[in-house]
């Protein structure tokens, strides 16, 4: 009789785990050295006193730089105009990209034509779009000329670049043209998973169009709506070039200074590194809460 | 689940993409869904309209001097064919002549980034949804996480990092920093959430290593989402202004966006430059675009599928 | 043996003397007539040393300072460079620039360079005692005048120009042509986005200052603030409607004279560019400059303040480079002349000053008079935020139509958080 000495050996499901690590392994390496050192950096940093051009080592301050921010009008300011920013474009992005697919969908002919003239403004890099806008709502641009013709009047400038509340509709009005074209797709997609065996049993038991719409079909899109509404917030919340660009053509500063937009001035013009790191976690974890948030949400109602 | 069943059911204004199968409907449209059907192509035909009025103006901008373009009223036919504009976009600012090395650096950053992105995020997917092992939860969570980071966060201790490697004003400091994307990771695992487990058992029983199961079994089958990815990160980084606005300090090394923004410097109103420069800037990511759009739509389904 | 070893030694020697050269990177701002000026100097520069190898690069003005911030924030800034001082100033205080070596610039001692310049022309870049650059530019603003512009509208522009910002308001309506709402020529306007030029020595000129003396006090003087904020309210669209900060930039435009500007601000340096860009547009006759307006009710005469492009070399350099570098900015700094004539900025030098050129060229006593009533611009390390809370401070009442007292509340609490470090 031959005893085997147990050997221990790897498994089958060791072996693959091994192979999962080592698959993963340069996407956790890569997001180790650029993304959590950077953020775990801007963490301590935040603590700190830090004058970009100085040679001196950060000086401890513990929470000074966030009292100081919860204290300043500037820091509540520019969250309000983030927040502005957010609903005002995350709403209407989710409302109208979901109607418009809804619309492409039903369409027998040229459904990649819409999807794809719907897209096209995202191809377009940001900083042209910026170019291509501040000529559009120039004073003597057409965006004045067309309200004015279709609101039936002459030589009214609308002051897209130059009143608060309207350099806000114009942010997200920019915003909003380079970024529906996406979130159609993904509806369209996610329309198109829902099974028709589902609807067509709705419609032999006697249900309209709206009817079904309402009870079968958006139900069945949560998913999708929930991810479209999470990644419309984390991107409007982190919008900057929008907003830069403006500000650097003469745009109004206050009305758009969105949180991002802070913190690049804190650190480039005002030299602050720490006050910026000390923004930047402060938007960090809002958004984290707010994503949270709504998938919480999502998952509770029926 | 979604896929398998559609039956392509006839009849009734049923919604579903691609031709309705086996032809007419069956029951005659009432009025009011006729209505309805004219209601919603003309908004359609209005929201096209309207997204695409900024890019017909920058086109047909561009072949206006600076004067007719700001002129009230904006005349959408151009008196003539003026060329200098272009001549000025390609020729710079500074007269170097530096258009056609800023459209090379920025396809070069682009699609490196776009290529490492692809394979490492699919690797990473692959890690995380077919080869099982603790902690794939939370590293897959971990890795979502960074993509609430915004940019501006982590720039100046990137920065930091990134010219202590020596990298800045070169091109690895502008592709290194974007070799990934957690969006990616998100994509790719996904997508392969749904791939047929069957599939990849009978090679592994056939014998064949994981890493040649991954490029010989997954990869030739994920080639849409893979293309999807690729364009999406290409369009992403071909956009991005910040980093190279912070790493870029020679003029031969500026990206596209750091050329247009070199035309919107407070000293000039160029109006007729900046639409050329503008429109020049916009043509390689259109062609692409439209180049690609078959993948891209159908690869969109991803998003779709095996929500969790 | 022998003729092997000659050779070598020269080929050596060549090697050698590569070694032993020093390269300086100097970056400066884009400026198509000094580059070709200093290329050629670089040139002969290079010839009279040729040990020193300078290689210069140039950036838009406006991303300037971002660049020179990161390139010195990851301690690679270049070994000289010029910014106005206001983005400057933080490297003195930062002790990141190295302090004159008046000897190796060629002016022998600290005093001499002193006295080389006009008084208080180096006040600026004076820093705990010591020297820490030399003016590449010193500039104050004036006003130009369009004149075709002037007799287009029916009026004379040698008699009926603006002495008063009184006037100035009503002959920029008389200027301004609009459709509608829409402006399409105007009258005048302000050199936006630059408040600390134009903004502080308007309400100086009532007595007032942006900083009190005791350094703790913001915007004070409430009479002189309110009278300002209420003259731009009326500026805006909710009052006459004579221009905003949306608009193009006047300075811009000016130029082609195309009948969209009458009057602008700005420096001697775009007396030269008027001359690339319009050799028709002559002084005297196309356009010409007159003195900063000053209120009816002035307490003080105060025109424009000045600021300066100072050359600073990098501290972190080793000290070949320094050298190198202060010998190769002497070497710009003997050519004022040409500066002054081929790029039309002044450096500000006696010299200069005295000679027939400067008193030749165009309406150079208008920009000295008004430099004799200037002060030095607001510079310090809370430069530039100072000048967003005159922006916002302006904005509200010109393109918000808010009221001026309130403006002026929270300019004040914005200015005194600044000085105390807050944010």
């Amino acid at each position: 009789m031959v005893t085997r000495r147990s050997k221990p050996r790897i498994t089958v499901a060791t072996r693959r785990a091994l192979w999962g690590w080592v698959f993963v392994l340069p996407a956790l390496a890569y997001f180790a050295i650029f993304s959590f050192y950077p953020i775990f950096n801007a963490v301590v940093l935040s603590f700190h006193s830090k004058s970009v051009l100085s040679l001196r080592p950060p000086v401890f301050i513990g929470w000074r730089n966030y009292t100081d921010l919860l204290g300043s009008a500037q820091f509540w300011n520019s969250w309000k105009a983030t927040g502005l920013f957010t609903v005002g474009t995350a709403v209407p992005l989710v409302i109208l990209s979901l109607l418009l697919a809804t619309l492409i969908v039903s369409r027998l002919r040229l459904q990649r034509f819409f999807q794809m003239a719907l897209y096209s403004p995202a191809v377009i890099p940001g900083v042209v779009a910026a170019a291509v806008w501040l000529l559009l709502l120039d004073p003597r641009g057409i965006a004045n000329q067309w309200v004015n013709f279709v609101l039936g009047m002459t030589g009214i400038d609308h002051r897209w670049l130059a009143s608060p509340e309207m350099v806000r509709i114009s942010t997200i009005l920019v915003y909003l043209w380079g970024k529906l074209g996406f979130f159609t797709i993904i509806f369209i997609a996610g329309l198109g998973s829902i099974p028709n065996s589902v609807r067509e049993a709705a419609r032999v038991d006697g249900a309209t169009a709206w009817q079904l719409y309402r009870w079968i079909t958006l139900p069945l899109l949560r998913p999708t709506t929930v991810l479209v509404s999470i990644m419309a917030t984390i991107l409007c919340m982190r919008t900057f070039s929008t907003q830069y660009l403006f500000t650097q053509a003469g745009a109004p500063r206050e009305p758009i200074n969105v949180v991002t937009l802070g913190i690049y001035t804190t650190a480039i013009r005002d030299h602050q590194l720490g006050l910026a790191s000390a923004m930047s976690i402060i938007l960090l974890l809002v958004m984290f809460a707010l994503a949270v948030v709504q998938f919480r949400v999502s998952r509770e109602a029926p | 689940m979604a896929r398998s069943e559609r039956h392509g059911a006839r009849g009734g204004a049923a919604i579903r993409t691609g031709r309705s199968r086996g032809g007419r409907r069956s029951a005659p449209r009432s009025w009011q869904e006729r209505l309805a059907n004219a209601a919603g192509w003309l908004v359609l035909l209005i929201a096209v309209g309207l997204v695409l009025v900024p890019l017909v103006f920058m086109f047909i901008a561009s072949f206006m001097p600076s004067r007719d373009i700001m002129r009230m009223p904006f005349s959408w036919w151009p008196d003539s064919l003026f060329l200098d504009n272009f001549w000025q976009a390609i020729r710079g600012n500074d007269g170097k002549f530096l258009f056609p090395r800023a459209v090379f650096n920025s396809v070069l950053v682009s699609g490196s980034v776009a290529i490492t992105t692809v394979l490492f995020a699919t690797l990473a997917g692959y890690g995380l949804t077919k080869l099982k092992f603790r902690g794939s939860g939370i590293v897959f969570l971990l890795i979502l996480s960074t993509l609430m980071i915004p940019f501006e966060t982590v720039m100046i201790p990137l920065y930091v990092v990134v010219t202590d490697m020596g990298l800045q004003d070169s091109y690895p400091g502008l592709i290194i920093p974007f070799l990934l994307s957690a969006f990616g990771v998100f994509l790719m695992r996904q997508s392969l959430l749904s791939f047929p487990d069957e599939l990849i058992d009978a090679s592994r029983i056939d014998g064949a290593s994981e890493i040649g199961i991954f490029f010989r079994i997954v990869v030739p089958n994920m080639l849409p989402v893979m293309a999807v990815l690729a364009v999406l990160t290409f369009e992403g980084q071909w956009d991005n202004l910040i980093w190279p606005l912070l790493v870029v300090q020679s003029p031969e090394l500026k990206t596209m966006p750091l050329y247009v923004v070199s035309f919107m410097d407070e000293k000039s109103t160029n109006e007729g430059a900046m639409v050329a420069v503008a429109a020049l800037a916009s043509i390689p990511m259109l062609v692409i675009f439209l180049s690609l759009s078959r993948f891209f739509l159908r690869g969109a389904n991803v998003f779709s599928a095996g929500k969790e | 043996m022998k003729s092997e070893l000659v050779p070598a030694i020269i080929w050596f020697l060549k090697f050698g003397a590569a070694f032993a050269q020093v390269e300086v990177v100097y970056w400066t701002h884009e400026d198509p007539n000094r580059t070709s000026l200093e290329e050629r100097l670089i040139t002969e520069f290079e010839a009279a040393n040729p040990d020193i190898v300078v290689t210069r690069v140039t950036n838009p003005a406006d991303q300037l300072a971002q660049l020179m911030l990161t390139a010195f924030a990851a301690n690679r800034g270049p070994d000289i460079f010029n910014m106005d001082i206001s983005n400057q100033f933080p490297y003195i205080v930062n002790e990141r620039v190295a302090p004159v070596d008046a000897e190796a610039a060629g002016f022998g001692s600290a005093e001499n360079l002193l006295d080389a310049y006009l008084p208080n022309m180096l006040d600026p870049v004076v820093h705990e005692g010591e020297i820490y650059g030399l003016p590449l530019e010193l500039t104050n603003w004036t006003i130009f005048v369009n004149m075709n512009v002037f007799r287009d509208a029916g009026l004379d522009p040698l008699t009926d120009y603006p002495t008063t910002w009184e006037e100035m308001m009503e002959v920029a309506d008389q200027l301004t042509i609009r459709d509608g709402d829409i402006i399409t020529r105007r009258g005048f306007d302000f050199r936006y986005p630059w408040y600390l030029n134009f903004v502080v020595p308007m309400v100086e000129q009532l007595g007032g200052q942006l900083v009190g003396d005791d350094g703790v006090s913001g915007a004070v003087g409430d009479e002189a603030w309110l009278q300002v904020l209420s003259y731009f309210r009326e500026w805006g669209p909710s009052g006459r409607n004579l221009g905003a900060p949306t608009y193009a930039n006047a300075r811009a435009l000016f130029n082609f004279d195309n009948n969209d500007i009458g009057m602008m601000e700005s420096g001697q340096y775009q007396i030269a560019r008027i001359g690339i860009d319009n050799p028709g547009f002559e002084p005297g006759e196309g356009w010409m400059i007159i003195p900063f307006p000053q209120w009816e009710n002035a307490v003080a005469d105060v025109a424009e303040p000045y600021y300066g492009h100072y050359w600073m070399v990098n501290a972190q350099s080793n000290a070949a480079k320094q050298d190198a570098a202060w010998r190769f900015i002497g070497y710009l700094t003997q050519h004022a002349d040409e500066y002054f004539e081929r790029v039309g900025v002044l450096q500000a030098t006696q010299e200069l000053v005295d000679s027939e050129t400067f008193r030749n060229h165009p309406y150079s006593d208008v920009f000295m008079s008004d430099l004799a009533k200037a002060n030095v611009i607001y510079y310090a390390e809370d430069a530039p935020r100072m000048q967003q809370l005159l922006q916002d401070a302006i904005e509200a009442v010109l393109l918000q139509n808010r009221e001026p007292a309130d403006v002026l509340l929270t300019l004040r609490e914005g200015i005194e958080r600044t000085l105390r470090g807050e944010y």
